[in-house]
């Protein structure tokens, strides 16, 4: 069995190799963070029977829980750090002939540490912990954002420097609050004793704790900053942030309210915000001009769906929103990455630019076209499934407050579809006016590895939902289950 | 395994590997591609025809562990067939309307595709395959109608929103169904949903009823119909107005008599304020209105989208008005809209193709001589249309009439035959401003249609008489439907239906006719001798007039149009565009909350902490 710390280790070792690697040849330098995910992606996909049985506990240093700490993978834990791992895997790739100019070596370094962020976030079992890596997530993603040295990055990363570390002070309070009151960090020991203190004093590090991952998360008022990270960065950076790094914000706060603090009547303060969520993001969509901004509002808007059908609080709807972050990784990462090579190939980020993109680049059109109907839902691709089970999640629990709100998330998917499906008329059907192609280059591998990959994934598991349905059970079950949580980690 | 076991297991395999297929042998050579795509839907026509007096339920696949299921019955026997009947045709039409168009490896794809998705539509057996099948068809006809370009893109857009708002009411539907009875299973559903409250019933009818709807064309629902039928390929319009609308159609009888049954729908309310009298009035509006817009459009698709809706409405009529009769007509009325409607689709396409893609009724005329096949080809179809005997369209008009007659609902009866005047003005229109009067001096060169237009426009011409004059041909399979469905049988034999108030009996039309015809013949050859006039020869009350400026076809209704006039504005279009701007507007409002200041932004942070620890204060959730 592969110890899951190998899961941290490894990438964070490779990550300071690179620039050992760097002396010797400069090309090497962009293979490193494919070796260190693939082999994330191995270990953790071998991990996945073990923990199905029992979630495995790692305690470093020898220190037990609660003193030292302690690495806790429950199925949630892994099914995400496999998803980190194949969509980082897929950028990964991407980048090798994508990010050319400007400091190659550093990206590739922050690219990596920014994975090894994220799993080791999924994987903590202590809060500090988290607030560590969420750190590294972070400020590797400042940096990446601001990686093009044009003025919108360096603007857009100055801005969401700030915004995020507002955030992360706030974290911090929170943190030190609850240190305060239990001497602890292991967050089972937290979770155990919560009941200790007055509602009142106890809701204050939770309020602390929502807003500043909540910025991370990007949910309303918090995501000003997404639209112009998300947009500035080289497409392959926006890939991994919408994919993985917000995502990683939402499992947070979710690890927080439902294992720490157990507040099952937030829940419905939840419903409202991420339904806020989701309507805003796709009405700020709908007028965009500029095709990545419009990819951003509309990430926006899935963490609001996705937020919403956390707060279904049902295993149907915790598995509902599992699915929705996966369907929904996969199918923005497939965008930014066609996105990122037809604005290579046309040299500007207009959506009028992207006429005529149908003939010049079929096969990456054709993956645009499977990304946007996965994501508004059209059977067979993988966002139906996911929204399948969201309305199913909704519709089981017979409330007539949560079918009207479902009414307007079905409406935001209405807005959605109707600026996506206007893009896609632009590239297949509207003429280019630019002189037709001066040289027709030929599209480049590792450009096309990881979007047919990408593509075979959003259509094999829609057509095959099921083979995610044990370990999204287990994980749904695991994150509602406070009791057993803390009974794995303090036997 | 018996020969209907090894079609039925393998019919939507074939069609979908045939629609993939087509795709890649058009990247080999264009010629194979088109051959490929003919050949296999035909295969289609032949497996389909195989099935005929077939039943049987086949689990084909799970979704989250639930079953999927597909069932054919006679329902699904006689939709089937037409399906793949009409899409022949289209693509055999299509080899030389498309000739001269880019992708058209997309084209046959899709339009294969879209015929596969139907297949499995009418041959669905649990509502999570009927949904699938559902969208698939609807992204279809959404890349198809945009194909064309230009104005096609807004009709295209506006057709998949529309479609998609109806699909989510319709998954919303199906999700509470399940949420109830824990099955996705129609038959299953059949037996649950009887004990069910009402409220609830008509709760899901609505549900069902907008996506429904929204496909068939039913008023309010119609708006995305025009735009759409008029820009497309014209192939692919009589493919879109003869089957695709009819989805609508198969759903309403699915959620009607299959799912819930006729002794429940019916008695949803109280006497003239249950659900499906309502839905009767419904249609009768769309008969009505939808008919005389069609009498003042100018250009020929447009007007057939027009009375393709007006048709629809009586469609929708025969089959929510709940008799026996009624729902003989209803049925039969789809089949024979499906054959009629398409002919019309194609012979405006041939015109169309022919001229060099003039559609505007204002600027055509006299092309009789020159195409007589297509013209031909309209008459009958107009005459289908209508519903003058010996055509089908009479027959199913007889029904309607007939049940609404009967049962004594002289409103809903005057608006058929209203709606009949309407369809009958609107269908003169197309056949003299096309076809009649004299020969513009640009087309003076133009040639028939070519074979493989006329081959199609001929065998549907032929399907319009033959079922006009031997009508028991359809109406056994629809008898027998009816029957499964739960309503008495009724009195057919191979030349006509029997009922109360007497028989229908068109051989006897059949006879009559052609004795008439004969002795006007006789009348004709032993009477004075003829004069031979020449097309352009024109009576003017002595004047001189050359010959190609007199042409009696532009502001053809001018009288009525100026009396209608004041009223002629399509409200419930620009209710649907009001909602579009409002939209839009708040869109461009939430956006500037993103104001672009960072102060702004730490601010929005600290309020939401604020507000949080507010909620808490005030309300104490926690």
């Amino acid at each position: 069995m592969v110890n899951p710390v190998l899961l941290i280790v490894i990438p964070l070792g490779l990550t300071f190799t690179i620039p050992l690697f760097g002396f010797i040849s400069k090309k090497i330098t962009k293979y490193i963070p494919i070796l260190g995910m693939i082999f994330n992606l191995a270990a953790a996909i071998t991990l996945i029977p073990r923990v199905l049985q029992a979630p495995i506990i790692i305690s470093l240093g020898g220190f037990p829980a609660p003193f030292g700490i302690n690495l806790m993978v429950d199925p949630l834990a892994v099914f995400l750090a496999v998803l980190i791992a194949l969509v980082g895997l897929m950028i990964s790739i991407y980048a090798v002939d994508y990010i050319k100019k400007g400091a190659t070596q550093s990206y590739h370094m922050l690219y990596l540490l920014l994975l090894v962020g994220a799993t080791g976030i999924v994987l903590t079992g202590d809060i500090f912990n988290l607030f560590v890596f969420f750190e590294i997530l972070c400020i590797s993603s400042y940096a990446l954002v601001a990686y093009n040295q044009d003025k919108p990055g360096i603007e857009a990363g100055i801005k969401y420097l700030i915004q995020g570390t507002v955030g992360s002070g706030l974290i911090l309070m929170g943190i030190a609050l609850l240190y305060g009151y239990f001497g602890t960090l292991n967050m089972a020991h937290i979770a155990k004793h919560i009941h200790s203190i007055t509602p009142l004093s106890a809701f204050l590090p939770l309020a602390l704790l929502i807003t500043g991952f909540g910025v991370e998360a990007a949910i309303i008022p918090l995501n000003a900053w997404l639209p112009d990270a998300h947009s500035s960065a080289p497409s392959s950076i926006s890939a991994i942030l919408s994919s993985i790094a917000i995502k990683m914000g939402v499992y947070s706060i979710m690890r927080i309210i439902f294992t720490l603090f157990g507040a099952s009547s937030l829940l419905h303060f939840l419903l409202f915000i991420g339904l806020i969520t989701l309507l805003v993001g796709e009405l700020a969509a709908f007028r965009q001009n500029n095709i990545k901004r419009m990819l951003a509002y509309s990430s926006t808007g899935q963490i609001g769906l996705i937020i919403f059908a956390f707060g279904l609080a049902s295993a149907l709807g915790i598995k509902g929103a599992l699915f929705q972050i996966t369907s929904h990784a996969l199918a923005k990462a497939l965008l930014f990455l066609t996105v990122g090579y037809m604005i290579y190939r046309s040299g500007s980020m207009e959506i009028d630019s992207l006429a005529g993109m149908g003939k010049k680049l079929p096969v990456i059109s054709l993956a645009f076209v499977i990304g946007v109907f996965s994501l508004i839902g059209f059977p067979p691709f993988v966002g139906f499934a996911s929204k399948f089970l969201i309305v199913e999640a909704t519709l089981v629990q017979h409330d007539l407050l949560l079918t009207i709100l479902l009414g307007f998330v079905l409406l935001a998917t209405v807005i959605e579809c109707a600026y996506f499906l206007k893009v896609i008329q632009i590239i297949y059907f509207k003429e280019s006016n630019k002189d037709p192609d001066q040289t027709r280059k030929n599209t480049s591998l590792a450009v096309l590895i990881p979007i047919c990959i990408l593509m075979v994934l959003v259509v094999g598991i829609g057509i095959y939902p099921e083979v995610l349905s044990k370990i999204l059970n287990s994980a749904a079950g695991m994150l509602l289950d406070r009791g057993e949580y803390i009974r794995s980690v303090l036997p | 395994m018996s020969y209907p076991d090894i079609i039925f297991n393998n019919l939507l395999i074939v069609a979908l590997g045939g629609a993939f297929l087509t795709y890649l042998l058009g990247k080999v050579s264009q010629n194979v591609r088109n051959g490929f795509a003919i050949f296999i839907s035909s295969v289609l026509v032949l497996m389909v025809a195989g099935l005929h007096g077939y039943g049987k339920e086949l689990v084909y696949a799970r979704f989250f562990d639930h079953p999927l299921i597909l069932r054919i019955n006679n329902l699904s026997w006689l939709f089937a067939i037409t399906i793949t009947v009409l899409s022949t045709m289209s693509i055999i039409f299509s080899l030389s309307y498309m000739k001269d168009k880019t992708r058209l490896g997309l084209y046959y794809m899709m339009m294969l595709l879209v015929s596969t998705s139907m297949l499995g539509i009418v041959m669905s057996g649990d509502l999570i395959s009927f949904y699938v099948f559902w969208e698939i068809m609807s992204w279809s006809i959404f890349v198809l109608v945009s194909y064309n370009k230009g104005p096609a893109l807004a009709a295209g857009l506006k057709y998949i929103i529309i479609s998609l708002a109806g699909s989510l009411c319709m998954l919303v539907g199906i999700l509470s169904i399940y949420g109830n009875f824990g099955t996705f299973d129609i038959s299953q559903i059949a037996g649950f949903i009887a004990s069910a409250p009402r409220g609830y019933i008509v709760f899901i009818l609505i549900m069902f009823c907008i996506a429904f709807g929204i496909k068939n064309g039913l008023m309010p629902l119609h708006v995305w119909v025009p735009s759409a039928y008029t820009e497309s390929p014209s192939p692919f319009t009589a493919l879109l107005s003869g089957m695709l609308a009819k989805m609508g159609t198969f759903g309403f009888l699915m959620i009607f008599y299959i799912m819930l049954g006729s002794r429940i729908f019916l008695y949803l309310g109280q006497g003239r304020l249950s659900f499906h009298y309502i839905l009767c009035l419904l249609a009768g509006i769309t008969i009505v209105i939808p008919n005389f817009i069609a009498v003042f459009q100018d250009d020929a698709k447009k007007l057939l989208a027009w009375s393709s809706i007006g048709q629809c409405g009586y469609i929708i009529l025969g089959i929510a008005f709940g008799t026996s009769l009624g729902l003989a007509g209803g049925i039969f009325h789809f089949f024979n809209h499906a054959i009629f409607k398409a002919l019309l689709f194609l012979a405006v396409g041939a015109v169309e193709f022919r001229t060099g893609g003039v559609r505007d009724l204002n600027s055509l005329g006299g092309l009789a001589n020159k195409m007589p096949v297509t013209f031909i080809a309209t008459l009958v179809g107009a005459c289908g249309l209508i519903g003058i005997p010996l055509t089908n369209g009479f027959v199913s008009k007889w029904l309607i009439y007939k049940t609404l007659i009967l049962n004594g609902s002289p409103f809903l009866a005057f608006a058929a035959l209203i709606g009949t005047w309407g369809s009958l003005l609107a269908i003169y229109k197309l056949l003299h401003n096309m076809f009649l009067g004299q020969l513009s001096e640009k087309h003076k060169n133009i040639k028939s249609a070519p074979f493989s237009m006329r081959l199609p426009m001929v065998i549907l011409c032929a399907v319009t008489i033959i079922f006009g004059i031997l009508p028991g041909l359809g109406l056994n399979i629809i008898n027998s439907i009816g029957i499964s469905l739960g309503f008495e049988s009724l009195g057919v034999n191979l030349w006509g239906i029997a009922s109360e108030t007497g028989t229908l009996n068109t051989i006897n039309i059949f006879a009559a006719i052609i004795v008439l015809v004969f002795i006007v013949y006789i009348i004709f050859r032993t009477g004075g001798k003829s004069v031979l006039v020449s097309q352009d020869n024109s009576y003017a009350a002595g004047a001189y007039v050359p010959a190609d400026k007199y042409h009696y076809t532009v502001d053809f209704y001018n009288p009525f149009y100026t009396m209608v006039k004041p009223w002629l504005k399509d409200r419930i279009d620009q209710f649907y565009v009001w909602i579009g701007k409002i939209s839009e507007k708040l869109a461009e409002f939430v956006r500037r909350m993103y104001t672009g200041d960072l102060g702004n932004y730490v601010i929005y942070i600290m309020l939401f902490l604020a507000v949080l620890i507010c909620v808490q204060l005030i309300w104490r959730p926690w």
